[in-house]
């Protein structure tokens, strides 16, 4: 059984030109890319594009990656940064509910092929439940959700991408999880709604 | 399955466990469907990335070339032009530091007798004008303004903040 190379080693490989490991270390981040810059542009084509043009930027600057440092972390870094740019330049309307929710069904769809016709309905209720509550959070906490939830990154991976203090990304997710929680409450989801948080932040 | 997740995570969210509240909306966005991207999509990052990549290198190539070609035709042209410029660079030299070095000490020297001048005009005026009395009352004026700019900032600042408190 071969042993699977770690992130690190194929960076070092793909800066000393090879090929394969370039295509291994896309094909490990090319959903969480996806998934990431999905979250803030809501839209699957343009989520592509801004993924493409961050491996780019990752195969351009793997010189200045630090081998001792997780490469998820910097990896997330760099994609961030080319979503910034990206919606620094390009302002994007905010999205109505009905169409977040169109856009959360979007997302059920695409994997398809892997789930039952049940799993399939209850998946795409929640994941527009989700979807849709998630996107009308702030984007500074959207994005620590997702980094936490989607991506699996610890608090401190998270702080380091984001460059804030550990105590700040604790607190935004803290807040969102609340906020969160309050959307989905107002939408009927759980059992009883939840307590309005105070100081909530706009 | 996924409903009794989310109730899990509100519920948990409710009662303020902040570790089982994480745990649980982890648990919720597991399952979460993701996008998937197109089966092209790392096909054609590899192919941008090799594309740029060949591209870095042709320009590399170039830039090398052109500066070894430029170095080269220095060399070449240096030494087989020296015996005839080699005698013309140091007349050059020589006549241009001769005609500039006599009018370069000759300003300086002027510059510092006219500082040397000024210094003792204001040496002169300061005795006349500072005075022991003098430099009290300049003092005390100075010490009284800045106390007044202090306490009109604290007046201020405590207005803004609504506590009026100096």
């Amino acid at each position: 059984m071969a042993v699977q190379r770690s992130d690190a080693e194929l960076a070092r490989d793909a800066r000393s030109g090879s090929e394969a490991a370039y295509r291994e270390l896309v094909a490990r981040y090319a959903t969480p890319a996806v998934n990431f810059t999905y979250r803030f542009v809501h839209e699957r084509a343009l989520a592509e594009d801004l993924a493409q043009e961050g491996f780019l930027r990752v195969y351009q600057r793997l010189n200045t990656y630090d081998p001792e440092r997780k490469f998820s972390s910097w990896f997330f870094q760099v994609l961030r940064n080319v979503t910034i740019d990206y919606l620094r330049v390009n302002r994007l309307p905010t999205a109505s509910l009905d169409a977040l929710e169109e856009e959360g069904h979007r997302a059920a769809a695409v994997d398809r092929e892997s789930a039952s016709p049940e799993e399939l309905a209850g998946r795409g209720e929640l994941a527009s439940a989700v979807a849709a509550a998630l996107s009308h959070i702030r984007p500074d906490y959207r994005e620590v959700v997702t980094l936490r939830y989607q991506e699996g990154l610890t608090q401190p991976e998270i702080a380091e991408i984001l460059g804030l203090p550990a105590g700040t990304v604790k607190t935004y997710l803290h807040r969102a999880r609340k906020e969160l929680a309050e959307i989905l409450a107002a939408q009927g989801w759980g059992r009883a709604p939840a307590e309005p948080t105070a100081g909530k932040t706009v | 399955m996924e409903r009794k997740q989310l109730d899990a995570w509100l519920t948990a969210e409710q009662g303020g466990d902040e570790d089982a509240a994480d745990a649980a909306l982890a648990h919720v966005f597991a399952a979460v469907p993701k996008v998937q991207p197109r089966s092209v999509f790392v096909e054609q990052a590899v192919t941008t990335a090799w594309r740029w990549r060949a591209g870095r290198q042709r320009v590399l190539v170039l830039a090398w070339t052109a500066a070894a070609a430029l170095v080269l035709a220095v060399v070449v042209f240096a030494y087989s032009a020296s015996p005839l410029l080699g005698g013309s660079i140091v007349k050059a030299i020589a006549y241009l530091s001769g005609h500039t070095v006599p009018w370069l000490i000759a300003y300086a020297s002027v510059a510092l007798h006219g500082w040397l001048t000024l210094g003792h005009v204001g040496a002169v005026i300061a005795a006349a004008l500072v005075t022991p009395g003098r430099v009290a009352a300049v003092v005390g004026v100075e010490l009284f303004g800045i106390l007044a700019f202090y306490a009109l900032h604290r007046i201020a600042s405590a207005e803004r903040l609504g506590d009026a408190e100096v």
